[in-house]
């Protein structure tokens, strides 16, 4: 009988669970939240009646945080927000805006679909006082301007996307248990994390997990090795050239940085499972091995986020911890630091759309965000002690002194290449090891576009 | 024929066994999908499905506590039992268990029977028994409770918090009612459309009447792909854009030739005689159509109704382009594709489970119909 | 609203529309164009019915034309412009195609589907027509064997994962190498041979079809051309194959015909399964590369998928005038 009684109890919990994500996870007033600025955007506008509609890549846990933080502007301006969540957005807007029914807004991971969108006339501009306080209020303020500006119809530059959310993709991830078990040390730099892995391969362990799967995007994490290795082994400058194309892709700089990414994922033994498989094992699926017992592997490199897909209940500090990707000693080219970040852009203008973005501008929007999970922001307006755990303080950290930061390249190359050609050609390097010749073809494909 | 003396048994066995083989090879596959869906993401990770009924040997840590530390003449002692670890309750309800080895790493997990002693890499000593029960000691005092490894015989276990997770996720009933809303009349319009123009085709008479049926089996096969782009354009110009209402155009044009030409085929062979009685009574065509046609046809609308609702069921690509991706219009393929698919890639069980929901409807029309599916389609293709 | 119930109402509108526009031209048409009475009564109900055929037929027609043959002019024309769509460069997308390897190894697949899917799943489901008809159990193994008929793409090839996945303890292909000392790897990244395993899952869902309609053809053969054969002494797979299979013809080519028809719009099974790495891109999913991004390109890969199909639709065209004649 009893066990019937909580069955039910369950399940209303389930069923309710749509009304309950509407409500404020955080009680307004709690300490260390910067509620004034709550306070003061909730005075000041009132959008009752209208209803917001958003589109963007988050989904599940993602996207019910982002619902989560959407709560606080319904009730700041009584508007309603409808936020929805698609594996492939990048198809979906561009089919929205052909047919003209996009949202009011669109979440966009990679500024490159972002651009093409703002050449078509499909994003309205959001003014310059919103650029010149990003400029103030936002480390290294103009940069983000500068990756969220593109030409508009018109040819005119202005700014149309609002960065918000941000990750922070030079992290490995490792487990501490693992480590000390086995004696082995944080390496410092490049040429120590080789030497590590192949101690680890001696040792009889597999040292690294990697996971390109992922749907129609198979191969983008593939792309991050590639563009952290291409900044840890050249200028940035010459990684800026590369993004325009000024550099050919096919050019011996790019091609070494392939080959380096075979040093980790071809070499024998260093990945778990092989090429083969680390080409098809879901990105999401991939960091599991550090968790088994025993270890599939002892390191996997990725974004910021990805503690997201870590087993239920691991804790950061004593089941799971990231170091830095460091960077060759003998380059000198200080700590780069590669990064991506969504950013709102206005798809289909209203008053309630214009105040998400002032929205954004307040402190508590990043906060609320801050105090759930997968969080990094470059607003320097923000309490750093409402990140749920160290880890992401710690990530944050990294994000805001690094010496050098790119944004991820594949996102910033126009869609067919970092959307496209990139990320096939990853996989076909992976399994089959021809670093020119893929290259060469992705850059076959990039003249194809003229 | 089957009696051919003297072969027919050895033929029966042969027989048997093949079908018995073929009918395993297609039946397999969704078996291990729908084991596969009740079982939780570590136990699918951990050992194949057709392992599922067997009580197998798993691996699982447990961590000590560090404030559970007494000490004990000079030494450092943390007793305790693996069992109760919060972490493996879900396999271990009970709190018991039985040890196959253990490890003090996660590397020599099997190294040690249960009650033998093991040192530990960062000395110290540690004792597991057979029930779980463990003893931890150390000179030193002992800041961070070290881990435990252990092999446990696990029994059988199934749940249902996958189809809890995937029925009760955000929106699905709201998909399941925007695929009906999509499939209803996706299926009825064309069939309605396509019957009349059946009937014309195949009863009445005027000029260019072969012409059009030529041309209605020429499109048969005009790939759907084709359509896209141009038609999403022009529903975009005369201000139908992504809706309901373009979904169900689309559908009815993409289904027409294959309703037509079903129709036509199982139309023409009715008996002429009841129509043309019919006609000398003074019955109009759309009275003939509507009394008479219509009824005798219903084999063949049911078998089109069958195809077409399974189709526009389970299709993904034509509601991708033809439907806003928001949830409020999404049908159940993109919400599994795009929402579930995307954000739980790794877990298995929610994959399989959701692969379940999304075929239960049309594998029930489909052994209800089942019948008239045959039927129907023989008239349209056996001549 | 809750959506029960403003879908209730968007398929009564939908569907009542279309109801609503056959019986109330019909009626206009007879009641008040050419009303059945009056002193021009006889004339008027000829003009009706020499008008009512095109009343049946407009919807039909109007959405043939406008889903189905706009598309094919509408994209031939815009598979001659680039990628904007502004300017003309003739048969660049073509020639453009046709230099990439990709293409080319997309062709070449999409030209083994077609023959053996259909060959695969038509055979096979004779092969179970003809046993099924002799077992006990008959029914209840063409019900399992159709069953797949009714599952999604996608979920056949969710279905199709656990079959192939690359890790003993997921995939059964795997498990079975494992248990015979074998490596593991990845069926869908043998180089050639992938391309069979991913048409495997489309022959397991057309074999279905193919079975039922072909016992049924079966069935209808008259016995007394059986029990002919075996009065003069032939055996089983003399009457089956010299028999029976002639006296089916029709109905195989058509099966046939249907699921190469098919075979030519699936792109989902590698769409979802490979994405087409590993070379395994046939031409539908090969175009979802483009679509939306270089529209001139997309609609060029359509068109060739056209041209592939072409005989078949001449075939089928003649198939159909002969049945008129």
């Amino acid at each position: 009988m009893k066990s019937k009684l909580y069955a039910g109890v369950a399940t209303l919990a389930l069923v309710s669970g749509g009304a309950m994500a509407q409500d404020l996870v955080i009680e307004p007033g709690t300490d260390g939240f910067n509620w004034e600025s709550f306070e003061a955007f909730a005075d000041a506008h009132d959008f009752s009646g209208e209803e917001l509609t958003i589109t963007g890549p988050w989904t599940g846990e993602d996207g019910r945080m982002v619902n989560n933080v959407m709560a606080y502007f319904a009730e700041a301006t009584g508007a309603t927000v409808e936020y929805s969540g698609s594996d492939s957005f990048e198809q979906d807007i561009v089919i929205a805006i052909q047919a003209g029914s996009a949202p009011n807004l669109a979440v966009f991971p990679q500024p490159g679909l972002a651009a093409d969108m703002a050449a078509r006339g499909a994003l309205a501009p959001l003014g310059q006082d919103t650029a010149d306080w990003m400029v103030e209020n936002y480390a290294a303020g103009q940069s983000w301007v500068d990756l969220g500006s593109f030409a508009g119809e018109d040819g005119e530059e202005e700014m149309f996307g609002f960065f918000y959310k941000v990750d922070v993709k030079s992290l490995v991830w490792y487990s501490p248990d693992n480590f000390l078990d086995m004696g082995y040390e944080i390496p410092e730099s490049m040429e120590e994390l080789l030497d590590l892995s192949q101690m680890i391969v001696d040792d009889g362990g597999t040292p690294w997990c990697i996971g390109l799967g992922s749907g129609a995007a198979t191969g983008w994490p593939a792309t991050d090795w590639v563009e952290d290795i291409m900044l840890r082994l050249h200028e940035p400058e010459l990684y800026d050239q590369w993004i325009t194309n000024e550099l050919p892709f096919n050019a011996p700089e790019v091609v070494e940085a392939i080959e380096t990414f075979g040093t980790f994922v071809r070499s024998e033994g260093w990945a778990a499972g092989g090429p083969e498989a680390s080409a098809t094992t879901d990105f999401r699926d991939s960091p599991a091995g550090l968790f088994q017992f025993p270890p599939d592997c002892y390191m996997h490199k990725q974004a910021s986020f990805i503690p997201t897909f870590f087993p239920d209940g691991s804790e950061y500090g004593v089941d799971y911890d990231f170091f830095y990707f460091p960077s060759f000693d003998e380059k000198d080219l200080g700590d780069p630091v590669m990064g991506a970040g969504t950013q709102f852009a206005i798809t289909n203008d209203s008053d309630a759309a214009r105040g998400l973005i002032e929205f954004f501008k307040t402190p508590i929007a990043h906060e609320v965000w801050m105090a759930q999970s997968g969080f990094l922001t470059p607003h320097t307006g923000v309490n750093l002690d409402t990140f749920s755990s160290d880890a992401f303080r710690a990530m944050n950290e990294i994000l805001l002194d690094a010496t050098t930061f790119r944004f991820d390249a594949s996102d910033v190359m126009p869609g067919e290449i970092g959307a496209g050609a990139f990320w096939t050609g990853m996989v076909d390097f992976t399994t089959e090891g021809d670093a020119q010749a893929v290259a060469d073809a992705i850059q076959a494909r990039w003249d194809a576009m003229r | 024929m089957d009696n051919i003396a003297g072969q027919n048994q050895g033929n029966r066995v042969l027989v048997n066994i093949t079908m018995l083989i073929l009918v395993l090879l297609w039946l397999l596959p969704s078996v291990g999908l729908l084991v596969s869906s009740f079982r939780d993401r570590d136990q699918i990770a951990n050992s194949g499905w057709w392992m599922s009924p067997f009580t197998v040997d798993l691996n699982f840590r447990a961590r000590s506590n560090s404030d559970d530390v007494v000490e004990q003449n000079g030494i450092f002692v943390i007793e305790g039992n693996v069992f109760t670890d919060p972490s493996v309750a879900s396999r271990f309800p009970d709190g018991e268990g039985a040890i196959g080895a253990f490890g003090p790493t996660a590397r020599d997990l099997d190294a040690f029977a249960p009650g033998t002693t093991a040192e530990m890499p960062r000395g110290g000593t540690l004792t597991v028994e057979a029930d779980g029960s463990y003893r931890i000691e150390s000179d030193e005092p002992i800041d961070r409770g070290p881990a435990i490894f252990f092999q446990a015989l696990t029994p059988p276990s199934f749940t249902l918090d996958n189809y809890r997770t995937v029925l009760f996720a955000d929106g699905m009933d709201r998909a399941f009612i925007n695929t009906l809303t999509v499939a209803i009349p996706a299926t009825i319009i064309p069939i309605l459309i396509a019957a009349f123009a059946a009937y014309a085709l195949a009863w009445m008479d005027f000029p260019g009447r072969g012409l059009l049926i030529a041309a209605v089996v020429g499109l048969l096969v005009v790939p759907l792909q084709l359509a896209l782009v141009p038609l999403l354009n022009l529903h975009t110009s005369i201000g139908i854009g992504q809706s309901f209402l373009g979904i169900w155009l689309a559908h009815t044009g993409f289904g027409l030739p294959l309703a037509v030409y079903l129709l036509r085929n199982y139309m023409v062979g009715l008996p002429r005689d009841i129509i043309e009685s019919a006609k000398v009574d003074g019955a109009t065509d759309f009275q003939v159509f509507v009394r008479i046609i219509l009824p005798l046809s219903f084999p063949a609308l049911a078998s089109f109704a069958i195809f077409q609702f399974l189709w526009t069921w389970n299709d993904l690509l034509v509601a991708k382009v033809f439907l806003p991706s928001g949830a409020a219009s999404q049908v159940m393929t993109v919400k599994i594709a795009d929402d579930l698919l995307g954000s739980r890639g790794g877990d298995w069980g929610i994959l399989a489970t959701a692969a379940f929901v999304s075929i239960a409807v049309p594998l029930a029309v489909f052994f209800t119909m089942q019948r008239y599916l045959v039927r129907g389609l023989l008239a349209g293709s056996v001549k | 609203m809750p959506p029960v119930i403003q879908g209730i109402i968007t398929i009564i509108i939908g569907v009542g529309g279309c109801v609503g526009y056959f019986f109330a031209s019909n009626w206009i048409l007879d009641n008040v164009i050419y009303p059945a009475k009056g002193p021009k009564a006889g004339h008027n109900i000829n003009r009706a019915n020499q008008v009512r055929p095109w009343l049946f037929l407009f919807p039909a027609m109007f959405a043939l034309g406008l889903y189905l043959a706009y598309p094919v002019v509408g994209s031939f024309i815009r598979s001659l412009f680039d990628r904007s769509g502004a300017n003309f460069i003739g048969l660049g997308n073509y020639i453009d195609l046709f230099s990439e390897s990709t293409f080319r190894t997309a062709v070449r697949n999409n030209l083994l589907w077609v023959l053996v899917v259909p060959a695969m799943s038509t055979f096979i489901g004779l092969v179970v027509a003809q046993l099924s008809d002799r077992l006990s159990w008959g029914n209840i193994a063409k019900s399992l064997i159709f069953m797949p008929m009714a599952i999604s793409f996608v979920g056949a090839s969710l279905i199709w994962r656990f079959v192939y996945a690359p890790d003993a303890d997921l995939g059964i292909i795997n498990s079975i190498r494992d248990s015979l000392g074998m490596s593991v790897l990845d069926p869908l990244q043998v180089r050639f041979w992938n391309n069979f395993f991913l048409m495997f899952i489309l022959v397991w869902i057309q074999t279905g079809f193919a079975m039922v309609i072909l016992s049924a053809a079966l069935r209808g053969i008259p016995e007394e051309t059986i029990e002919a054969a075996i009065i003069d002494g032939a055996n089983p797979f003399q009457v089956f194959f010299k028999i029976k299979v002639p006296q089916i013809m029709g109905t195989i080519v058509v099966v046939w015909t249907t699921i190469t028809i098919l075979v030519l719009k699936v792109f989902d099974i590698v769409y979802t399964m490979t994405g087409g790495n590993f070379g395994t891109h046939i031409l539908p999913s090969y175009m979802m590369t483009y679509m939306f991004r270089d529209d001139g390109r997309a609609t060029a890969v359509a068109f060739v998928i056209m041209i592939l199909v072409l005989p078949v639709m001449i075939w089928n065209i003649r198939q159909a005038r002969k049945e008129m004649r």
